[in-house]
């Protein structure tokens, strides 16, 4: 079973991710602040990380290059969420790193379906 | 050869005023110094001849052969005393000649059978009365000579004769040509000293213009902090004061200009960032709120009754509607910043980004029985244009068209490439026969907030904002839009879009783009596009 860590400092946000994966069989974990979440991804990689963008202290941007500076996530998964729906936005995640790209707001059926399409992709490969 | 022109003028006409002063000067000096050369000459020939004549007379006591020597030396003594004396003769009271001494010799006529006689009238007749006179007169070998009559009148009466002394000008006028001559000289010489003064003089002028142009130069090629300094004490002075004061303005405005700008510049930013966050703050409680009322509604939390399935749905209508407004209004935000195409450009295939639409709107038009038709020309150009915000205009203006068709209606999309103002473009136009655009609102509709009907906004939501941002969109890439309507029968809205810089078509090779009249009239004559 695949383990999706979501990070999200909205709690609702958190909330409702993690039960639209659980619905659809995923195992879930999850943080709402970026430090502590980027420890608990680099101790113990996930399959794929469904990341906010806009959060206090460590951002999402910021987080992202972190983590792709680990050599322990430098393989996983990213999919970012966000508000943003900005090209430049889009692509400056993608450059960072990202795998993939959602924006707010967002229907759960897309939202499964990316997360699959990022999951059956090889590791490391850049998903559309 | 710009350069030194106003040096070479300026130059040129103090060089003339000199040279022109400078002849006309040595003229009257030369005549006047001429003139009284001549005056002098003949005054000192009439005192010489009035002084001469007695002891000359009185040497007719010498005539006989054996007082010759004496004659001759005496004579050529007497001679001595007048540099310009050419010939003296004594004539008696009728006209005769008694002594005449020439070129250095001395004839003497006495008892003579025919002694030569004066001739000329005038000079006769002073002989003859005993009077003094004295004319210029022309020799027959064209040499002018002054000719002076002085009388010789002894106390004793007896002999009477006159002394008649013909003087030379030509020491008169070789001083003449010489004075001539070193006025020429002076002249030459004077017109070199001229031309050095006045190229100095114009260069004194010239240095303030100079520093003047140098400095305008400098200004115009954006060092802002030149200024000139010239102290002539003249208009160039002046010139040079308020070129710095026009230069100190330009640099204030200037500095004051970019002030404004990074100002502006913050606050744009500012205004961006705040777009940013509102956005995120309305979009993150909406996305939590569609994604829950979407599980509800599928059944993924759980069976709900039917009441209250029918609350669930009406709810995701207005999430989903309320998603729309939020996201028209942060675009309609970035919008008003571009004044220009600044946003990233991209290169577009129209192709798939219209089949990429009617395909997002399939479900929606097959649920209404709408007929949805796309008509694409095989020779669409590629657009070079902001894909996200050239998307955005189709969507908008389908959702309106959806919007607006009653069920069982159509929708015909015809895209083809199209020459508009002399520019190569795209046209794209949307029919559809809903209840159509009354002929004076089809240029308001696209104002912001601008609804035909009030009523129709709770009829088929929206804010009147997605025409406006069409509009917007569109301008900002130097296309036009408009809609052309037949109240009741339904609405075409057109939107022409430019090529941008290359001009390259679809790997299908192309027909010829189909020219038409700007009006669209005849739509009828694209079908087979």
């Amino acid at each position: 079973m695949a383990r999706v860590f979501v990070v999200d400092d909205e709690p609702d946000m958190v909330d409702l991710l993690a039960t639209i994966l659980k619905a659809d069989g995923f195992e879930v974990d999850t943080d709402t602040d970026g430090r502590s979440a980027l420890a608990r991804l680099l101790a113990e990689p996930p399959d794929l990380v469904l990341l906010d963008l806009m959060m206090p202290d460590l951002d999402g941007m910021e987080l992202l290059k972190l983590l792709r500076l680990d050599p322990k996530g430098s393989l996983v998964p990213v999919l970012v969420v966000s508000a943003r729906t900005g090209h430049q936005d889009q692509l400056g995640t993608l450059q960072l790193g990202a795998n993939a790209y959602i924006c707010k707001p967002f229907s759960p059926r897309e939202l499964v379906r990316q997360v699959r399409q990022l999951l059956a992709a090889p590791q490391g490969e850049t998903s559309e | 050869m710009k350069r030194g022109r106003l040096q070479t003028r300026i130059a040129r006409h103090i060089a003339f005023a000199v040279v022109v002063s400078l002849v006309l000067s040595a003229l009257v000096l030369v005549v006047f110094r001429h003139r009284s050369v001549q005056r002098n000459m003949e005054q000192s020939a009439r005192t010489y001849a009035s002084l001469v004549s007695k002891p000359l007379a009185g040497l007719t006591g010498y005539l006989g052969s054996s007082g010759r020597g004496i004659l001759d030396q005496q004579v050529a003594a007497l001679r001595e005393l007048n540099q310009d004396v050419t010939r003296l003769e004594i004539v008696d009271v009728r006209g005769d000649i008694v002594l005449r001494s020439e070129s250095g010799t001395v004839n003497v006529y006495g008892n003579g059978v025919d002694p030569p006689t004066i001739t000329d009238g005038k000079i006769l007749r002073a002989i003859t009365r005993l009077d003094s006179t004295a004319v210029r007169v022309t020799e027959p070998d064209g040499t002018h000579v002054y000719r002076v009559v002085a009388p010789v009148v002894q106390q004793w009466g007896g002999h009477m004769y006159s002394l008649v002394g013909t003087f030379s000008y030509e020491r008169v006028d070789r001083q003449f040509r010489s004075s001539l001559w070193l006025s020429a000289l002076i002249i030459v010489v004077g017109l070199g000293l001229t031309h050095w003064v006045s190229v100095t003089l114009a260069g004194g002028i010239m240095q303030g213009v100079e520093r003047l142009r140098k400095g305008a130069q400098r200004l115009s090629e954006g060092k802002l902090d030149e200024r000139v300094f010239v102290s002539s004490r003249d208009e160039i002075e002046e010139l040079a004061e308020v070129f710095n004061a026009m230069a100190d303005e330009l640099q204030n405005t200037i500095r004051r200009l970019r002030e404004a700008n990074r100002e502006l510049e913050t606050l744009d930013q500012t205004k961006a960032d705040m777009v940013a966050n509102v956005s995120h703050e309305l979009k993150t409680p909406l996305t939590a709120l569609r994604g829950y009322l979407e599980l509800m509604s599928d059944g993924g939390l759980g069976t709900i009754p039917g009441e209250a399935q029918r609350a669930v749905m009406v709810c995701r209508k207005n999430v989903q509607r309320l998603s729309l407004r939020v996201e028209e209004l942060v675009q309609l935000s970035h919008l008003e910043r571009f004044t220009s195409l600044d946003a990233a450009r991209e290169e577009i295939a129209l192709r798939s980004l219209l089949e990429g639409i009617v395909e997002t709107f399939r479900p929606r038009v097959e649920a209404r029985g709408i007929d949805l038709t796309l008509r694409l020309n095989q020779a669409l150009p590629l657009l070079e244009s902001n894909g996200e915000q050239i998307e955005r205009v189709f969507l908008n203006i389908l959702d309106n068209a959806v919007k607006f068709t009653p069920a069982g209606g159509t929708i015909l999309i015809i895209a083809e490439p199209y020459e508009h103002e002399g520019r190569d473009g795209v046209l794209v136009r949307v029919r559809d026969s809903g209840v159509g655009i009354p002929r004076e609102a089809l240029v308001r509709i696209f104002d912001r907030f601008h609804q035909v009907d009030p009523s129709s906004r709770r009829r088929y939501g929206g804010m009147g904002l997605g025409l406006s941002l069409v509009r917007n969109i569109v301008e900002a890439h130097r296309g036009a839009v408009w809609a052309e309507s037949e109240e009741g029968v339904g609405a075409t809205f057109v939107v022409w879009l430019p090529i941008i810089e290359k001009t390259r078509r679809e790997p299908i090779a192309g027909q010829p783009s189909v020219r038409l009249d700007s009006d669209g009239a005849d739509r009828h004559g694209v079908e087979e596009a």
